[in-house]
């Protein structure tokens, strides 16, 4: 990897556990971390007081994630190019995890919503594959840049 | 299609025009986020405050916890993207030199820490606040900088 570009990248890789880091902290808060709270949160419940979210309200917080979820992740597995994975089998298994999981993630509570229960689990495990998934991608950088720079 | 590496951008004519456009960009972005944090979110310390915690004598809410978490995750994904960007324009147009190099990873660092201190100040104690707006002014100095060097290097025979 190109020496100058190197704590650009390792800072990039930071905000990127950052973003992952905040994330999280905002699906646990509006929805929570469990299938039931997705299955509330998502199809509403009489007891809770929590209305059923509606298609429109879907779109309009897939609409922007569409495009952050691709650009962030083509942005950072980019970068494996510049490193000793670019030509491991476990590099492109990366690749089509993270955007197969994002695609999940986007998907998922559409499905749900259609009364298929199946997809609060794939929503779920979708994010935790998506989130885990940057953070091993950003960890093989930051270990890169760290042995180039030995 | 013929795709080829640019060698050097300054001396490239459509480059040249086209890197200057998005320079242009971030540097209105940098100008305009200013003033827009200026009259939503607050620069100064008192203002942020203000958003952040409200005041009971001015009758004024504190900002909700799943509100400060959206906008501190859309803060996070906007500056990343564009700090790489600019970096990225930065590191070719720059000379390699020590100077430029330090530069940078202070308007990377101050901003990523900005963004950390301002978690802090909203979860662990206000004092962090006074360290958010003072990174926070720091990295669109250092980034605006950056973005006139570039520009300067662009235009340099």
């Amino acid at each position: 990897m190109h020496r100058e570009y190197q704590n650009a990248i390792a800072i990039f890789s930071l905000f990127v556990i950052l973003l992952v880091l905040s994330g999280v902290m905002i699906f646990i808060e509006k929805i929570g971390l469990s299938v039931e709270d997705i299955m509330v949160y998502y199809l509403g419940s009489e007891e809770k007081f929590i209305q059923a979210k509606s298609f429109q309200g879907l779109l309009k917080i897939v609409l922007p994630h569409t495009f952050a979820y691709g650009l962030l992740s083509m942005v950072l597995l980019h970068f494996l190019i510049f490193t000793d994975q670019r030509n491991l089998r476990r590099s492109k298994i990366l690749v089509f995890v993270i955007f197969s999981s994002a695609f999940l993630e986007i998907v998922s509570p559409f499905l749900l919503l259609r009364g298929l229960e199946f997809f609060a689990y794939l929503k779920l495990g979708s994010l935790i594959v998506f989130n885990l998934s940057l953070l091993y991608v950003s960890y093989l950088l930051a270990k890169s840049i760290l042995d180039s720079s030995k | 299609m013929k795709f080829t590496l640019v060698k050097n951008l300054s001396q490239d004519p459509l480059m040249r025009p086209i890197l200057l456009g998005l320079l242009l960009c971030i540097a209105l972005y940098l100008v305009v986020d200013l003033v827009v944090k200026h009259y939503g979110f607050g620069i100064l310390p008192s203002a942020v405050n203000l958003t952040l915690f409200g005041n009971e004598d001015e009758y004024i809410d504190a900002i909700s916890r799943t509100s400060f978490l959206e906008f501190w995750h859309m803060e996070i994904f906007f500056i990343m993207m564009i700090l790489l960007t600019l970096c990225a324009v930065f590191i070719r147009l720059s000379g390699g030199r020590k100077r430029d190099k330090i530069i940078m990873n202070i308007m990377l660092l101050s901003a990523l820490s900005s963004l950390v201190f301002l978690a802090l100040g909203y979860f662990v104690s206000g004092h962090f606040i006074e360290a958010y707006s003072v990174l926070f002014i720091v990295w669109h100095l250092t980034a605006f900088y950056m973005v006139v060097f570039s520009i300067r290097n662009l235009y340099r025979a």
